[in-house]
C-alpha cells in the first residue's frame, strides 16, 4: 500500500510538472498586451515599450518559463501587475473563501448523494424511489445557473430571508457569514447531488441484488447491517468514482456562482486576472486550481484502493 | 430423556404440501407444487433435479428469503420450530447454506476471516479476539492450508475450491444442525468436487450434521446422501432411499437423468430427454412430465399421486416398467476421419506475466477428427484452445493449417475455417442482438450470404442445431442455456469451418441438456466432417465425444492417445487421477484416489511438473530431470520417469 501511495504522488507530481508547460503555453497566446492592460489604452507607445523591457516581455518563451518555473521552486508564485501585490497572498485569500464555498458543498454532496442513493434503492419501485427519480433527472437536466436566478429571486428578493449576493468574513459575525453561504452552496451542490445518488442507487441495487447480499441474509444478520456492512462497500466503489468526477465540476460550477453570487473567490479571481490580462495571476491561479484538481483525484483514488481489496493487492504486488 | 425421543420419532425437517408462486408479468409461476420432504436427524436427503425444477426455491422457502413470492404450506417445522412464521430466528443459526458459485457468494470486499467470524461475533457472542481464533480454527477443519494467513486473504486471493472451503466454515460458524447444500460443487472442476464431497462426508460423520443436497447431478449425490427425492417442474416425483433411486429407479425422469450422465468407462452418444421443462405459469393436472417422457401412454393425463411404501413415486405406469431402461439413441457410424494432418502446431508457447500458461505444446489433428483436451482449471488448455486459433499470440513455436503456416496475425480466410465456440452462452452472446443478427454477422463477415439468401442459411444453421427457424427473432435471454449454447454452435458454424475449438462447451449445462448438446456436436461432426478440439475438465464427458484424448497438466500434455486406449491401463498417474475423481454411481468414496499437494500446482525447474501431486512419484528422478515421452504404440505416448511395465501393474491394481 505504501508503494502504491509512492507511485500515485510521484504521479501527481508529474501531472502538475506537465500541467505547468501547458498553463504557460495557453497564457501566451492570449490575445492582447499586457502592458497596454496596465498603463491604460491612452499610454505613450515608449512606456509601453519600456515597461514591456521592465517585465521580461521581450526575452525568449523559454526563457520567461524559465524564471516562472524557477520563482515556483522557491515558492514564489509571482507578481500580480493589475495589483502590484505578489500573487501568493492574493490567491491564498481567494482560496480559503472557495475552499469554504466548494467544501460545504462537497460535504454535502458527498453525504446527500450517497444518503439520497442508498435509500432510493432500498425503496426501489415505491413512491419515495419515484419522487427522488423524477427530482434527479430535473436537478441533472436545469443548469446550476437557472437555480442560482431563482433562489436569490425567491429566498433574497421576494422572501428577504437571506442576502442576494456578497460574502461575509467569519469574523464580521457567524450569522453573516452562514447566511451568505446558504444559498451558493445550495446551488451549487443540488446538481450534482442528482448525478451522485442516482449513480449510487443503481451500483446498491446492483450489490442488493447480488449473491453475497443473499449470503449475508441467509447467514440471518439484520437487514441493517447486511445493507451497510456487506451491500455499500461493494456500492461505494462506483460512488466514490463519481464523487471524484464530481470534484472537476464542482471546481467549474464555483466559476459560475462565484460570478452569480459576487463571492471574491479563486474564480472571480481567475475571471478578473483574464480581464485583466494578468498573466501571472492567471498562470499561478491556473496552477493551483489543477494542482487541487490532481490532488483530488489522488484522494479518490486512495479512497478506492481502500475500500476494493482487488486493486490494493495487485498494486502493492 | 423425553426430549430425545421425541426427536427420534420426529424428523428434524418436515415439510408438507409446500407450494411456492412467483408472481411475474406472465402471470403466476407456479415454483413448487405440492411437495413432501422430510430430514431425519442426522440424516441426509438430496434434492435432485433440472435448473428450473424448483430445486433452489426449497432451500430459499426453507430460510424464508423468497420475498414477494406466495409461499403456502401445511406445514414446515424445523424441530419443532414452524418455519412459515420464524425463519428468521434459526436462520444462518441452526440453519446454515452454502450457495452454489463461491464468487459471487462471498463478499469481494471483506476479508475472509471477517466473513468466517461474522456468525460467531453476531449470534455466537463472542468477542471479536475469541471469533477469530476459532474461525481460523473452522478454517484448518475444512482442509485449507495456513489457515492464520488465509484470514486476512479476499476472496479473489483464492481458487475456487478454496472459496467454497471458506463458505463451508462460515455455515459450520453459526453451529447449524441442518446444512443446506445448493449445488455445492457444479461451479468447480471434478477433482476439486472430489475434495469437497469428501470434506462434506467427514463433517456429517465428525459433527452429525443433517444435510439438503440440491444438485443436479445424481452421480454426487450417491457420495453424500442416504435418502433423494426427484424433483420435476415443481413436483417430487420419485422419493427413496438411494441406493434404490439410483440402482431401480421407479419414474421415467430418473431414469432419464440416469441414463443421460457421462461415464468415463463409456463411450458414443448419451441418452439426452427431449425438450424443456413445461410452462409453469399453467400446470396441468396430469403428469407435468408426459411432453418429453420416453414411455407415456393413456392415463398420464390424469391426476397422479406419489406412491409407495418406503420408495415412493409419481407414475401410474411404474409397476408396469419395472426394469425399463431409458431409450438409447442410435448409434452413430465410424467417425469420418481422414488421413493426413489438417491442423499441425509444434512447440506453441504462451506465458502471461510469470505465469508458462503453456509450454512448448506439440500437437496434431486429422481432419474430421475430435481430440479431447482434458486437465483442471488453469492447466493451460484453454489458451491451447485459443492458440491454435491464433485469438491471442504464441510466444514461440509454429502452427499450421491445412498445409500452410498460419502466423500470429492470421488472415480472414483462417479465420472462417477455424472457429470457436465459448463455455459460458449467457455471455458469449450478444444480449442487444437477436439470434437472427447473432447470425448474420458471420455470414456477412465471411461473403457467405447476404439479404434473401442470408435469411434462407440462417434457418438452415437453425435447423442444424435442431431449433425452430422462429427463433432468429428471439434474443439471448428469451432462451434457455441449451438452447443458448445451440446458438453459439450455429455462429460457429455459419462461416463453414472446417475447425471448432469448443472450449468447455456444455461444462455449464445440466446433465440432461448436456447429454444433448454432446449429442448434437456428435452428429454435426459427423455430417459435416467436422474436426473438433473439445476442451473439458471433465474426463468422463471427454470420453463420451473425443476419437483421441490429450491430458494437460501445469501447461504441458502429459499424455495422448486413442480415447479407447488413454481412457484404459496403463495411464499417466495423473489421467489415473482424473479417471478417478469422477462421481461414478455405485463407486465407493474409499476406494477414489486422492492426490496430495493443492489443485493445480506445478513443481518449477526442470522436473515432471506433476511431481508435487503424483501419487506415484518415484523421488529425485521426478524432481530434477525432464520425463521422457515413452511410445506405447498405436500413437499412444505418456510423459513419464516410471516404465511402462510398472505402469500397467500398478493401474490395474487400483
Amino acid at each position: 500500500m505504501t508503494a502504491y501511495i509512492l507511485r500515485r504522488l510521484l504521479g501527481v507530481v508529474a501531472v502538475v510538472a506537465a500541467t505547468t508547460v501547458l498553463i504557460f503555453g495557453i497564457v501566451h497566446i492570449l490575445p492582447g498586451n499586457v502592458a497596454y492592460a496596465i498603463l491604460g489604452e491612452f499610454a505613450t507607445p515608449s512606456a509601453v515599450a519600456a515597461l514591456e523591457v521592465k517585465l521580461g516581455l521581450h526575452d525568449p518563451l523559454w526563457l520567461q518559463y524559465w524564471h516562472w518555473l524557477s520563482g515556483l521552486l522557491h515558492g514564489d508564485l509571482g507578481q500580480s501587475l493589475t495589483m502590484d501585490r505578489p500573487a501568493g497572498p492574493v490567491i491564498a485569500e481567494a482560496v480559503g473563501r472557495s475552499a469554504i464555498l466548494a467544501g460545504f458543498a462537497f460535504a454535502l454532496v458527498a453525504v446527500g448523494g450517497i444518503g439520497l442513493g442508498v435509500h432510493a434503492a432500498t425503496h426501489a419501485g415505491r413512491p419515495a424511489d419515484h419522487v427522488l427519480g423524477l427530482a434527479q433527472l430535473i436537478f441533472i437536466g436545469v443548469p446550476d445557473f437557472f437555480w442560482a436566478i431563482l433562489v436569490i429571486l425567491v429566498f433574497a428578493s421576494m422572501l428577504g430571508w437571506l442576502p442576494a449576493t456578497g460574502y461575509s468574513p467569519i469574523s464580521d459575525g457567524f450569522g453573516a457569514w452562514v447566511s451568505h453561504l446558504v444559498l451558493p452552496v445550495l446551488v451549487l451542490a443540488v446538481g450534482l447531488i442528482a448525478h451522485v445518488s442516482r449513480l449510487t442507487r443503481a451500483a446498491m441495487l446492483e450489490a442488493l441484488r447480488s449473491r453475497y447480499v443473499l449470503m449475508a441474509r441467509a447467514k440471518g444478520l439484520s437487514e441493517r447491517r447486511v445493507l451497510w456492512r456487506h451491500a455499500a462497500p461493494n456500492a461505494m466503489l462506483p460512488a466514490i468514482t463519481i464523487l471524484a468526477i464530481d470534484f472537476g465540476l464542482l471546481i467549474g460550477g464555483v466559476v459560475v456562482i462565484e460570478t452569480v453570487f459576487a463571492i471574491p473567490g479563486l474564480g472571480r479571481l481567475l475571471v478578473f486576472a483574464i480581464e485583466h490580462h494578468d498573466l501571472p495571476l492567471l498562470q499561478a491561479g491556473m496552477l493551483v486550481l489543477t494542482t487541487i484538481y490532481a490532488l483530488a483525484n489522488l484522494a479518490a483514488d486512495l479512497a478506492y484502493a481502500a475500500l476494493n481489496p482487488r486493486i490494493r493487492y495487485t498494486a502493492s504486488a | 430423556m423425553p426430549g430425545w425421543t421425541h426427536r427420534m420419532a420426529e424428523p428434524l425437517l418436515a415439510i408438507e404440501r409446500l407450494s411456492v408462486a412467483f408472481p411475474t408479468r406472465r402471470g403466476l409461476v407456479q415454483a413448487l407444487q405440492s411437495v413432501d420432504l422430510s430430514v431425519p436427524a442426522g440424516g441426509a436427503l438430496a434434492l435432485v433435479g433440472e435448473s428450473g425444477s424448483g430445486k433452489s426455491t426449497v432451500v430459499l422457502a426453507l430460510l424464508g428469503l423468497l420475498g414477494r413470492a406466495r409461499v403456502d404450506a401445511a406445514r414446515m417445522s424445523f424441530d419443532g420450530i414452524d418455519l412459515r412464521t420464524r425463519a428468521a430466528e434459526v436462520r444462518g443459526r441452526r440453519l446454515a447454506v452454502v450457495f452454489q458459485d463461491p464468487s459471487s457468494s462471498l463478499n469481494p470486499a471483506l476479508a475472509i476471516g471477517r466473513q468466517v467470524a461474522e456468525p460467531l461475533v453476531i449470534h455466537g457472542k463472542l468477542p471479536a479476539a475469541t471469533a477469530r481464533v476459532q474461525a481460523t480454527e473452522l478454517l484448518a477443519e475444512v482442509g485449507l492450508p495456513r489457515p492464520s494467513a488465509l484470514m486476512d486473504c479476499y476472496p479473489h486471493q483464492l481458487s475456487g475450491g478454496m472459496k467454497q472451503r471458506v463458505a463451508i466454515a462460515m455455515a459450520l460458524a453459526a453451529h447449524p444442525d441442518l446444512l443446506l447444500l445448493d449445488e455445492p460443487t457444479t461451479a468447480l472442476d471434478v477433482t476439486v468436487e472430489a475434495g469437497i464431497l469428501d470434506l462434506l462426508a467427514d463433517l456429517r460423520a465428525r459433527r452429525g450434521l443433517s444435510l439438503l443436497l440440491v444438485s443436479h447431478n445424481l452421480g454426487i449425490v450417491d457420495r453424500l446422501c442416504d435418502r433423494a427425492a426427484v424433483l420435476y417442474a415443481g413436483r417430487v416425483v420419485e422419493d427413496g432411499p438411494v441406493p434404490g433411486v439410483l440402482g431401480r429407479s421407479r419414474h421415467p425422469y430418473t431414469r432419464g437423468l440416469l441414463a443421460a450422465l457421462p461415464r468415463p468407462d463409456e463411450t458414443g452418444l448419451l441418452s439426452p430427454i427431449p425438450g424443456n421443462l413445461p410452462d409453469l405459469t399453467a400446470p396441468v393436472a396430469g403428469c407435468n412430465f408426459q411432453p418429453r417422457c420416453a414411455f407415456a401412454a393413456a392415463g398420464c393425463e390424469a391426476p397422479q399421486m406419489l406412491t409407495g411404501a418406503d420408495h415412493l413415486v409419481r407414475c401410474h405406469r411404474a409397476v408396469a416398467l419395472e426394469g425399463a431402461s431409458w431409450p438409447a439413441p442410435a448409434p452413430l457410424p465410424p467417425p469420418p476421419v481422414r488421413d493426413g494432418a489438417l491442423l499441425v502446431a509444434e512447440g506453441l508457447s504462451r506465458r502471461f506475466g510469470a505465469v508458462q500458461a503453456v509450454d512448448a505444446v506439440s500437437l496434431t489433428i486429422a481432419p474430421g477428427e475430435v481430440l479431447g483436451l482434458v486437465g483442471e482449471s488453469g492447466c493451460g488448455k484453454s489458451t491451447l484452445g485459443r492458440l491454435l486459433l491464433r485469438l491471442i499470440a504464441s510466444h514461440a513455436g509454429s502452427l499450421a493449417f491445412g498445409g500452410e503456416a498460419i502466423p500470429n496475425d492470421p488472415t480472414r480466410s483462417f479465420r472462417r475455417r477455424a472457429q470457436i465456440v465459448f463455455q459460458n452462452p449467457d455471455t458469449a452472446l450478444n444480449p442487444r442482438q437477436t439470434v437472427g443478427t447473432i447470425l448474420r454477422r458471420p455470414l456477412e463477415h465471411f461473403g457467405i450470404a447476404r439479404g434473401a439468401a442470408a435469411r434462407t442459411e440462417i434457418a438452415r444453421l437453425l435447423e442444424l442445431v435442431r431449433l425452430p427457424a422462429s427463433y432468429a427473432s428471439r434474443y439471448p435471454h428469451q432462451l434457455s442455456g441449451g438452447e443458448k449454447q445451440r446458438v453459439g454452435i450455429a455462429r460457429a458454424l455459419a462461416s463453414r469451418p472446417e475447425f471448432i475449438v469448443c472450449d468447455e462447451a456444455v461444462s455449464a449445462l445440466d446433465v440432461s441438456v448436456q447429454a444433448a448438446v454432446l449429442n448434437l456436436l456428435a452428429e454435426l461432426r459427423q455430417s459435416l466432417g467436422l474436426a473438433l478440439l473439445f476442451v473439458s475438465h471433465d474426463i468422463s464427458v471427454i470420453a463420451h465425444v473425443a476419437d483421441r484424448v490429450a491430458v494437460m497438466y501445469g501447461g504441458a500434455l502429459m499424455e495422448v492417445g486413442p480415447a479407447a486406449i488413454v481412457l484404459h491401463p496403463p495411464f499417466h498417474p495423473y489421467t489415473q487421477a482424473l479417471l478417478s475423481a469422477v462421481p461414478v454411481i455405485g463407486r465407493r468414496a474409499r476406494d477414489r484416489l486422492r492426490l496430495p499437494g493443492e489443485p493445480g500446482a506445478v513443481h518449477p525447474g526442470e522436473g515432471c511438473r506433476f511431481a508435487l501431486r503424483c501419487h506415484r512419484q518415484l523421488g529425485q528422478v521426478c524432481l530434477e530431470q525432464a520425463p521422457p515421452w515413452r511410445d506405447l504404440g498405436d500413437g499412444h505416448q505418456i510423459r513419464c520417469h516410471i516404465s511402462i511395465e510398472a505402469l500397467q501393474e500398478l493401474s490395474q491394481g487400483s
